[in-house]
């Protein structure tokens, strides 16, 4: 099953946004921000470089960042693959990768925990919305 | 009112914890949870803090270069205590690992009076200290013990009750700096020995106020850290009462017919008799009868019984009397057990119940029971564990196996038989070509008791007591002889 999560993240960038790269990258930062309190910069950009190694096959465009980012650059690398593709290529892209990690992330510290930390991010009731739209 | 500053005490929410400190954590106390990597250090301090932390008193939990903060979040959710809804609104989690990597004990002392400034905590954690001390190791003995000091008077200015937790073992250098600092200490090992493995915790130090002394044992298991506080006899505790018990003293009925009289008026309220005999002498069946007229006088039994796992228990009789509710079972299938976990068991049952009688079944199986560890100080521990049970009003009858010499005459292999307030001894005897069991009541402190030495058969119905072997001599040979053979020869 589906886990809700991947329809909050499929949502989470409009279709018609002329700004894709920005908000795309607005949203990994407030994830970053809450995430690296918690698991620490080491565990953030292991998760997060896992997550782009999985998904070159399906955009050769990402690339990790070598040698491991600052904090002020982590998504930087990322910024520039985004910017590089069409519209719907990089909200596909940024899509995949979101997906990637936070199933990853869930596998390690389990959903409740994740979507708890999705949360905290993104501003949002992840199960209360997810619910709304799985019952629509 | 004196006007004297009365320290709150903090209940640690760890199941006997708050009583091996002396009643509670001091509130804005600086501690350490020292211990070898894999003693429970994270899990003790993550269960403290899941427990104390609300809405009202938040909880900040730095984590340094130790344990990866990905890890110890995986495993502590297995825990029944973490509760992930207390996540960021009660407890958050800070890692200071970047801070150290390029920087000092003034930047990390600094980046955590930020974060408490904006949480304001009434709890901070830090795990793992060693590795905070040890990264500016460059930075000297003195720096480290001023950067203590700074933080520990900082968080007691933030009202923060402060938990260091480190891989101390032995003290050093860098470790006394702490132990001096530290207003408390909870020391925590894992003690291997043949195989079988014992945790145990030790507050050794707790500033003002008097925490239990002395190794206590504690587990691990899904709802975290359970401590059994040792059992220390208080004062006043008497098992060494010389007070003769007279016959107006309430006294607890055997439910053997005779066997009351042979007492001199039944087991006194509050006493340990020690049932001693050879295998299938009939301790056990002497026990259960003592517990179903406890329950015939509507007074509750607990019984501890190691010889058998509860499922095969032992008698028809002990397993109706079990399912009336009226007779609690402790759980005694666990090996490695400390005598403090048992007693911590027995104990809970009893209040529960509302007990009078407790039967241990036998010592013999208790003493197999128990950890390699715990089984070379068997004798002190049953001291305590008899005090504490009796100091509790509850009458208990011990049984212990001790196979038939003929040749001495001796009362239980562990030593034990002076704990005991009163002895009973069950033994073979031949006569006319056959077996016959006899029994007699060897001691009953402070009380006068019959003498004598009585055959009994076991019935359906329990032990009936017989006559009394007068007629014999040398029955305790095992090989006794009519007197009117003696006058014969």
């Amino acid at each position: 099953m589906t886990p809700p999560r991947h329809q909050i993240i499929k949502n989470l960038i409009s279709p018609l946004s002329k700004r894709v790269a920005d908000e795309a990258i607005e949203s990994w930062e407030r994830l970053a921000d809450k995430l690296i309190f918690l698991i620490g910069e080491d565990g953030f950009d292991s998760v997060y470089a896992r997550s782009i190694y999985l998904n070159q096959a399906a955009f050769p465009g990402l690339v990790a960042n070598t040698p491991p980012p600052q904090a002020d650059s982590r998504f930087a690398e990322l910024r520039r693959n985004l910017d590089g593709q069409t519209l719907p290529k990089a909200s596909e892209a940024n899509c995949l990768l979101l997906i990637t990690f936070t199933d990853t992330l869930a596998a390690l510290i389990g959903e409740k925990l994740t979507n708890r930390i999705l949360q905290m991010a993104w501003s949002m009731d992840i199960s209360n919305s997810t619910t709304k739209e799985n019952q629509e | 009112m004196t006007g004297k500053l009365s320290i709150r005490r903090l209940s640690t929410g760890v199941p006997g914890l708050d009583n091996l400190l002396g009643g509670g954590l001091p509130e804005f106390s600086f501690n350490l949870i020292a211990g070898a990597p894999g003693s429970g250090k994270t899990t003790l301090a993550h269960q403290i803090m899941f427990s104390l932390a609300n809405s009202g008193n938040r909880a900040l939990f730095f984590t340094v270069l130790g344990e990866p903060p990905l890890k110890m979040l995986r495993y502590q959710q297995q825990f029944s205590f973490f509760d992930i809804d207390k996540l960021d609104e009660c407890i958050r989690f800070v890692n200071l690992s970047a801070n150290l990597l390029n920087g000092n004990f003034e930047r990390v002392l600094s980046r955590i009076e930020e974060e408490v400034k904006v949480c304001q905590p009434r709890f901070v954690f830090v795990d793992s200290f060693r590795s905070l001390a040890r990264s500016a190791k460059g930075e000297g003995e003195f720096a480290l013990q001023r950067f203590i000091q700074q933080l520990g008077t900082q968080m007691t200015s933030w009202e923060a009750t402060t938990f260091l937790i480190g891989e101390y073992v032995r003290p050093d250098s860098e470790s006394s700096a702490i132990f001096t600092i530290a207003d408390g200490i909870l020391s925590l090992t894992q003690n291997l020995q043949r195989n079988s493995m014992v945790r145990k915790m030790q507050a050794v130090k707790m500033r003002g106020q008097a925490q239990a002394t002395g190794f206590h044992t504690f587990r691990i298991n899904e709802d975290g850290v359970q401590v059994y506080p040792r059992a220390i006899i208080q004062v006043g505790t008497a098992t060494e009462s010389e007070v003769k018990v007279s016959l107006e003293e309430k006294r607890a009925s055997m439910g053997t017919p005779g066997l009351d009289e042979m007492l001199g008026g039944g087991l006194p309220v509050g006493y340990s008799l020690l049932v001693v005999g050879p295998s299938g002498s009939g301790k056990t069946i002497l026990a259960t009868e003592f517990l179903s007229e406890g329950i015939r006088r509507g007074e509750p039994g607990v019984i501890a019984a190691f010889e058998k796992s509860p499922s095969q228990l032992l008698s028809t009789k002990l397993s109706a009397l079990v399912k009336t509710g009226k007779v609690g079972v402790i759980d005694t299938r666990t090996l490695d057990l400390s005598i403090d976990q048992v007693l911590h068991d027995m104990m809970k049952m009893i209040k529960r119940m509302q007990a009078k009688r407790v039967v241990i079944d036998s010592l013999s199986g208790f003493a197999l029971a128990l950890a390699p560890e715990f089984s070379e100080d068997f004798r002190g521990s049953l001291y305590r564990m008899i005090a504490e049970l009796t100091d509790l009003g509850v009458t208990v009858i011990m049984t212990s196996e001790l196979e038939d010499r003929y040749t001495d005459l001796r009362f239980s292999p562990f030593g034990s038989a002076f704990l005991a307030d009163a002895i009973i001894v069950q033994r073979y005897i031949e006569i006319e070509s056959q077996f016959k069991r006899v029994l007699s009541v060897v001691k009953v402190r402070g009380s006068d008791h019959s003498k004598n030495i009585r055959q009994f058969d076991i019935t359906g119905e329990g032990i009936v007591l017989g006559e009394i072997l007068s007629e014999y001599n040398g029955i305790m040979s095992g090989h006794p002889t009519a007197v009117f053979e003696q006058n014969d020869q």
